[in-house]
């Protein structure tokens, strides 16, 4: 169990509950995101991955429990000070979200022209180096209809980027990119981190990928934290949950299956066949 | 699975329905008008926006003016040759348009044209989380998207009405003066005698304005909370029409009876 004392997390999650539709995505999840590190985030899906994230960033309110972002009670914010700690973050959402209006130099920049004054020049020297590091600066004029979908997640990392942050969310940031593309983004993570020492949480299910680039790794299932560790801790799968998870067996702590009723019975197998 | 497992709340039927959107509705007018120090900072935004709906509606209403003009010429000929008035068609023809029709069809097809595609423009930036992007950006999606939208359409529908109303009368002129052989000088004589600016003119205009203000609430209410699925931005889409025209006609009843 983490405690308060720790100081050196970046985002402490305390006792978080949150019910949506009548499900409890999180029954009392705990987890701490130390500062300066590349926190990886993993578990089945519909597991609340993107949920955490969004109670993170203040999307959503828990029903209880306390979310400490920089030593900030993110679910007791003003707008105000929502939107002043939201300026220092960096989200990269699962499905790019660019905005469709602008061409990809635009949606890069769009946070500059909103939040800074900056003389045109300064905005593209930065634009151009946030899109030359994600390999896309030739793709400057394209509108975002005219890319696929790993060029847009691209494009999503520098503008998330563009503010240099002190914290990066990743929401599944490698699907659908070919290896190249792929060894790029984490090249990227890694030096963001390493570099600018920007703290990262990274939501992935390539363990491959995931055990390049992170320092940590947090399971969670069933609305609670599992295992955590090293990812060579956890490969090494000492516990049920890793080697169910890593191993990718469907019987095991966490069910294959959305709970649902009597198989047979949902068939028509059963009572009415006697 | 029983039915009250499904339903969050018990259901009123539609008339409780309908008051329940009205209010959200009036709430989200509150949040448009709170946010609109904030837009101001998005002046770009904002005159892009009158631009877009501007010059997307103009060529419809240009085009609809000149034949309802002619129409109404040519009917009000019919009908004033009857009691030997048709030197007064000019008049006649000048105050239909900016009394009534002007504002009436202006504001109906600007809901068809512009109000539609606000709606599902909001609609599909809710579905495709370029709302939650901004939020994330800490840009208010409010102040940045809904309010110039609005404030635009409030700007442009005046100026479309009154576009129409000209077109209107340049249709009435070539059907009346250049084909039934009204003569030129009475046309405009008769017309500018008695139409009187401020009282017809500054009245269309007034309700102009307020089918502006009506049609971009309804359009930027409905596509802000449209449910983020294709089915439920095309359902926002039809009701920002059918919502749009049944307030225009109500609410033009209204005016009239207080403007008179
Ligand atoms: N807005 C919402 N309303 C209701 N249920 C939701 C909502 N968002 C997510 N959920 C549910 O919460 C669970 C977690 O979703 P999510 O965080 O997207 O999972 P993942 O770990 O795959 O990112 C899922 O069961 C999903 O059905
Ligand atoms: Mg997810």
């Amino acid at each position: 169990m983490p405690t308060d004392a720790d100081a050196d997390a970046l985002v402490e999650v305390r006792d978080l509950t949150t019910m949506l539709s009548g499900k409890a995505v999180f029954d009392g999840l705990s987890l701490d995101i130390p500062r300066g590190k590349v926190t990886a985030i993993m578990g089945p899906s519909g597991t609340g991955k993107t949920t955490l994230l969004k109670h993170i960033t203040g999307q959503m309110r828990p029903d209880r429990g306390t979310l400490r972002v920089d030593g900030q009670n993110v679910p007791t914010l003003g707008r105000e000070a929502l939107y002043a700690l939201r300026e220092r973050i960096g989200y990269l959402f699962q499905n790019s979200a660019l905005l469709t209006d602008y061409d990809v130099f635009e949606n890069v920049a769009f946070p500059l022209r909103q939040h800074a004054r900056l003389p045109e020049v300064l905005l593209r020297n930065i634009v151009l180096t946030k899109l030359q590091a994600v390999g896309l600066r030739g793709a400057a004029r394209l509108m975002p209809s005219e890319l696929s979908g790993g060029m847009a997640r691209r494009v999503a990392l520098a503008r998330a980027i563009v503010f240099d942050p002190m914290l990066i969310l990743y929401d599944e940031p490698f699907v659908g990119l070919d290896p190249i593309a792929l060894n790029q983004v984490l090249k990227l993570i890694r030096t963001l981190n390493r570099t600018l020492g920007i703290t990262s949480i990274l939501v992935a299910h390539e363990f491959a990928a995931v055990r390049q680039v992170a320092d940590g790794v947090h399971l969670i299932a069933n609305g609670r934290l599992v295992a955590s560790g090293t990812p060579e801790q956890l490969a090494r799968g000492e516990s049920d949950w890793t080697r169910q998870f890593f191993g990718g067996e469907a019987d095991g702590p966490v069910p294959f299956q959305y709970p649902a009723g009597d198989y047979a019975e949902a068939l028509g197998f059963t009572g009415a066949a006697a | 699975m029983s039915a009250d497992m499904k339903t969050k709340a018990p259901r009123g039927g539609m008339l409780v329905d309908g008051l329940a959107q009205i209010g959200a509705c009036g709430l989200f007018l509150l949040a448009l008008l709170g946010a609109i120090p904030r837009s101001l900072r998005h002046l770009r935004e904002i005159s892009r926006q009158v631009w877009f709906v501007g010059a997307m509606s103009l060529v419809i209403i240009m085009i609809s003016g000149l034949f309802v003009g002619m129409v109404l010429a040519l009917q009000l000929y019919y009908t004033l040759s009857i009691f030997g008035g048709t030197a007064a068609l000019g008049t006649v023809v000048a105050l239909s348009l900016y009394r009534e029709l002007g504002p009436v069809i202006t504001a109906l097809l600007f809901a068809g044209r512009a109000g539609t595609a606000m709606t599902a423009e909001i609609g599909l930036m809710r579905a495709t989380d370029q709302l939650a992007a901004m939020e994330m950006m800490a840009v208010d999606p409010i102040a940045f998207v809904a309010t110039p939208r609005f404030l635009a359409g409030v700007i442009a529908m005046p100026l479309l009405a009154n576009v129409f109303s000209m077109l209107g009368l340049l249709g009435a002129h070539l059907v009346g003066v250049t084909w039934l052989g009204v003569d030129n000088g009475t046309f405009w004589s008769n017309m500018t005698s008695n139409v009187d600016v401020w009282k017809d003119i500054v009245n269309g205009t007034w309700k102009a304005l307020a089918f502006g203000v009506v049609v971009s609430l309804i359009a930027v209410f409905q596509g802000y909370t449209a449910p983020p699925t294709s089915e439920g931005v095309a359902y926002a889409t039809t009701r920002t029409v059918v919502f749009a025209s049944i307030v225009i006609l109500a609410l033009d009843f209204v005016m009239t009876a207080f403007l008179m």
